[in-house]
């Protein structure tokens, strides 16, 4: 009788190999890479077909000259192709994700060893190399022709977005943008068990946490959807830092990972000059992982639970089998709380400064055009219309030109009379850029006078515009606007004479002070 | 609600096969081979010699020692030899050896029928003691043993353990299907030794015939109820048990005496039932012959010492594609190189593979790549990866540290792993090392002191 193979038990193994689990990650990315190459052209497919073809080719070749085994059919470099690819701008030099990727796996992968082995994310190592290496490319993106911000960066700038749109991905960005086909993706992970879900669980609450706390538009539904479908969140939360090589193996572990990655990029978006730091908080929490896995030892099931007294048989009948606490979870919110409790302290702690400081800047400037005001204070209603007449990117749609009202303060005399109003506008069409002044209105709406903030026009020539005698034709009249006289010699109350040689100067402040105007009629008076 | 436990995997459970198939009474005619050490602890001691004569239900080698167990002859005839011959464990072991006569006589009362009610608690456990009855779910451990804790009055629970979440295997299934007053008498006698006691018989989900059989059988019996249990393996994990029955975890390296529970496997139970109430010793025990490999996948009432290779032969034989014989199911069993080896008191099944599936895994290993199944997916709540790499390292210290000495070798996280890491078997080996190790620092502190 033949010989039966003979080997240690247990002698079945589960349809999941590596190669399944790293197509499970494939074909989640599938969705959000239709969609870029749909959304961004052929360009973009040409980029991510780069980025994984040299992926592929790399460990192939390092494997062939390194004698090693040819581990391409674990799917491994596919997935890093790929996910470098998501995050890249689509309009980038086809040299940009081949240096990437060749990098992402020669220098992170296959130096250390190969699949598993690597300490940080591979594409995301090739990512921040690129970002490194190829800055200006790497920020450069182009959208219907167009370079533009993307929608993070005008967030940050304080403008408006639309967050369907920016969820769905009909938007700039990198190639990997619909949230929505991210998603999709992500919930397929999850349900096939193939990523840690406490990691982009942590990641998503301790951010949105931290941003509502310490973002501009605190917990604003709106403000909080665009921040979290801005950037690379989703796309590194749920495909990026729940990498299994780079992430930790035990559910503590996860979540202080999670929690840190939140934190950082929270951090990063709020306080770096970054648009986004999505990347770098990944990749800096990829660094604690062996830390985290050395000394997380999870409590094996019962350990130090024998010889305890045995409950009665009362305390057995309410007692339900099979129900572990969720501890996990309660540390989960013990980290988000503390972190939380700790940035919104600080930020109140601040925050009255940094509103002092605002002010104060400004303070000098209205006590000049606010003549008899003792005291400058926000006041609410007229505060709130502001946010109203500013909810477009330029005041009345560009009515004035590129101009914004920045803040409106009400001045009161000692008594609490309201003496006046003072305005902070600003022109983005200066000669050099953008002119910020103060206008001063009285109480029965004549107009005291302006004063520069910002001004860095032509000397000699538009930084004239600065002189007293100049100035002094906005002072004393009550008028509903003025109109720029290029030619000189005005007579009539409403006519401002150009500053000889800088009409552009000129039309900047006349369109900045009407907008003051235009808003004090139509919102103070 | 049925009871769930933490981690766990679900691998097919592939008892379509033979769980409709009743049991076959199978009568050995070849020469039947009893190794001495068929339980835990020390093994038998002989009480016959060579030329003897015996007969079915004799006593051919009593225990030696409080830690050990009776052997008795499943056949009637001569002996041939007491030597070593080849186990099923894959290390040959010394054996009588017993020529069958195809007469099977049984010895004078064999069969003779007593109420247990009429016994006392010591005669109970004498006659447990004397039929050479041992844990037959798998461990063989003597059951005399478990049924004298230090303190009886402390055990509250009496569990029958039907769970049988091995693949494969049935004939749990069907004890309790055919014969369900044979389980719930032996719960009752056990009954009979402790007085705080309640009795439990916990049954996996996907056997709704047993649940049905078992439920009617102790119907009007207010001190035995039923526990339904999910689907999963390990489900019949008797620290899984204890918690599923009490509530409570049982510690590192303590027993289920410790928590007030004794579990037993339902053949268990239904041996000393035979034993008690039948004065029948352990002899013949039920036996699962599937897998793909089998013709006639079905279960057996087979006498202890027959060859795997008769019964085997018996159900039909083997399909030519074989590649895996295991005696168990193929979570735990054990794999054996050829069918010539004797079947023991603890051995349930004989599952034949026509895939080598961990053949085929060695094809496709890569790198541990820390996806993090394993921990998932270890009941014991152990990190298995970690564990790995200590052993790979020789680091004794690392893997005491991280538990390793609680694993229950299960085999769920090498199930599940996508990388195809031989992680049992690298325990396997490596336990052994840490615990005597761990033993030897023990000491070393106490010495110490």
């Amino acid at each position: 009788m033949s010989m039966l193979n003979v080997s240690s038990s247990p002698h079945l193994r589960s349809p999941h190999n590596t190669s399944r689990e790293m197509y499970n990650v494939v074909l989640a990315l599938l969705p959000a890479t239709v969609f870029g190459v749909f959304h961004f052209g052929l360009h973009a497919l040409l980029v991510i077909l780069m980025s994984v073809v040299t992926a592929c080719g790399t460990e192939y070749v390092f494997d062939y000259i390194a004698r090693r085994p040819n581990t391409l059919w674990d799917l491994s470099a596919v997935v890093t192709g790929l996910l470098l690819a998501l995050c890249l701008p689509p309009s980038v030099p086809l040299y940009i994700p081949f240096a990437g990727a060749l990098f992402a796996i020669l220098f992170t992968k296959c130096f250390f060893g190969g699949l598993g082995q690597n300490f940080m994310n591979p594409a995301l190592a090739g990512r921040v190399f690129l970002l490194i290496s190829f800055g200006t490319a790497m920020i450069d993106y182009s959208y219907d022709g167009v370079s533009g911000a993307t929608p993070l960066a005008t967030l940050n700038e304080g403008g408006t977005v639309s967050v369907l749109k920016m969820f769905l991905g009909f938007a700039s960005g990198h190639i990997g943008v619909s949230v929505a086909a991210l998603c999709v993706g992500a919930a397929y992970l999850i349900y096939t068990d193939t990523i840690k879900w406490k990691v982009p669980a942590a990641t998503l609450v301790v951010f949105v946490i931290i941003m509502g706390i310490a973002g501009p538009g605190h917990f604003a539904p709106l403000y909080i959807g665009a921040e979290l479908a801005g950037g690379g969140l989703i796309l590194g939360a749920f495909f990026m830092a729940t990498d299994p090589v780079t992430s930790p193996m035990t559910g503590l572990g996860q979540l202080i990972y999670g929690g840190l990655i939140g934190g950082l990029a929270a951090l990063f978006r709020l306080k770096s000059g970054m648009a986004d730091g999505m990347s770098y908080a990944i990749i800096t929490a990829n660094l604690i992982v062996p830390l985290l896995d050395k000394y997380i030892i999870e409590e094996p099931w019962g350990v130090g639970k024998p010889g305890q007294v045995l409950p009665s048989e009362e305390e057995m009948a309410n007692k339900k089998p099979g129900i572990a606490i969720p501890r996990s979870a309660l540390v989960l919110c013990l980290i988000t709380a503390i972190a939380g409790v700790a940035l919104g302290g600080v930020y109140s702690l601040t925050k009255d400064t940094i509103e002092a400081n605002q002010m104060a800047a400004n303070l000098a400037a209205y006590q000049a055009v606010v003549p008899g005001a003792e005291n400058f204070a926000y006041d609410e209603a007229i505060s709130a219309s502001l946010e109203e007449a500013m909810a477009g990117d330029y005041y009345a749609d560009g009515a004035y030109g590129k101009t914004r009202v920045n803040e409106v303060v009400a001045g009161t005399d000692a008594s609490g009379n309201i003496v006046g109003y003072g305005l902070s506008v600003t022109s983005m069409e200066g000669f050099d850029g953008e002119i910020t002044l103060a206008l001063g209105i009285a109480a029965d709406g004549t107009v005291n006078g302006i004063s520069f903030t910002v001004i860095n026009e032509t000397a000699g020539m538009g930084m004239k515009a600065d002189e007293p005698e100049w100035k002094a034709q906005f002072e004393g009249v009550k008028v509903d606007s003025f109109t720029l006289n290029k030619s000189g010699g005005s007579t009539a109350d409403n006519e401002i004479d150009s500053v000889s040689g800088a009409s552009i100067t000129s039309g900047a402040v006349v369109n900045a002070v009407n907008t003051g105007l235009d808003f004090y009629h139509n919102y103070i008076q | 609600m049925s009871y769930k436990f933490r981690g766990g995997v679900h691998p097919n459970p592939n008892k379509e096969l033979s769980k409709d198939k009743p049991f076959v009474t199978l009568l050995p005619k070849g020469e039947m081979v009893y190794p001495l050490n068929m339980h835990i602890g020390k093994p038998s001691r002989p009480v016959v010699k060579k030329n003897d004569e015996v007969k079915v239900g004799q006593l051919i080698a009593e225990a030696d020692g409080f830690v050990s167990a009776n052997v008795y002859a499943s056949v009637s005839g001569k002996v041939k030899a007491i030597d070593r011959r080849m186990t099923g464990a894959s290390v040959p072991a010394e054996c009588i050896v017993v020529t069958n006569d195809g007469l099977y006589t049984p010895v004078e009362g064999l069969g003779e029928r007593t109420d247990y009610r009429t016994l006392t608690k010591a005669e109970i456990l004498d006659k447990v003691k004397w039929a050479g009855i041992v844990g037959l779910g798998g461990a063989g451990f003597p059951t005399h043993v478990k049924l004298a804790p230090k303190d009886p009055s402390e055990i509250r629970w009496i569990v029958a353990n039907g769970a049988e979440c091995e693949p494969g295997i049935t004939c749990d299934d069907r004890l309790m299907q055919e014969h369900p007053e044979w389980v719930v008498d032996g719960v009752r006698i056990v009954l009979q030794l402790f007085d705080n006691a309640k009795g439990v018989i916990a049954i996996e989900e996907n056997k709704p015939e047993a649940i049905a059989a078992i439920e009617k059988a102790v119907e009007g019996d207010d001190r035995i109820s039923v526990l339904r249990l999910a689907v999963r393996y390990p489900q019949g994990g008797e620290r899984n048990l204890v918690h599923a029955v009490t509530g409570m975890y049982m510690g590192s390296g303590a027993l289920p005496a410790s928590l007030g529970c004794i579990v037993d496997n339902v053949w268990t139970l239904a041996s000393i039932y035979k034993a008690v109430c039948e004065n029948t010793p352990l002899f013949e025990k039920g036996f699962t012959v599937t897998g793909e490999g089998a013709n006639a996948p079905g279960n057996f009432l087979i006498r202890i010492g027959t060859s795997v290779a008769e019964v085997l032969e018996a159900a039909g034989g083997m399909k030519e594609e074989t590649k895996k014989a295991l005696l168990g199911g193929p979570m735990m069993g054990l794999a054996i190189p050829n069918t010539n080896v004797p079947l023991v008191k603890a051995n349930n099944a004989l599952y034949l593979m026509t895939e080598d599936e961990v053949e085929q895994a060695e094809a496709e290993q890569t790198n541990c790549i820390r996806c993090g199944r394993c921990i998932r997916s270890c009941p014991m709540g152990l990190a298995p990866q970690q564990m790995m790499l200590a052993a790979k390292r020789g680091d004794l210290d690392r893997f005491i540290a991280l538990h390793g000495l609680d694993c229950i070798q299960c085999g769920c996280c090498t199930y599940t792993c996508p990388a195809r890491q031989p992680l049992v078997p690298t325990f396997k080996l490596f336990k052994p090392r840490a615990m005597a190790y761990n033993r030897a620092k023990q000491a070393a502190e106490k010495g110490g002191k």
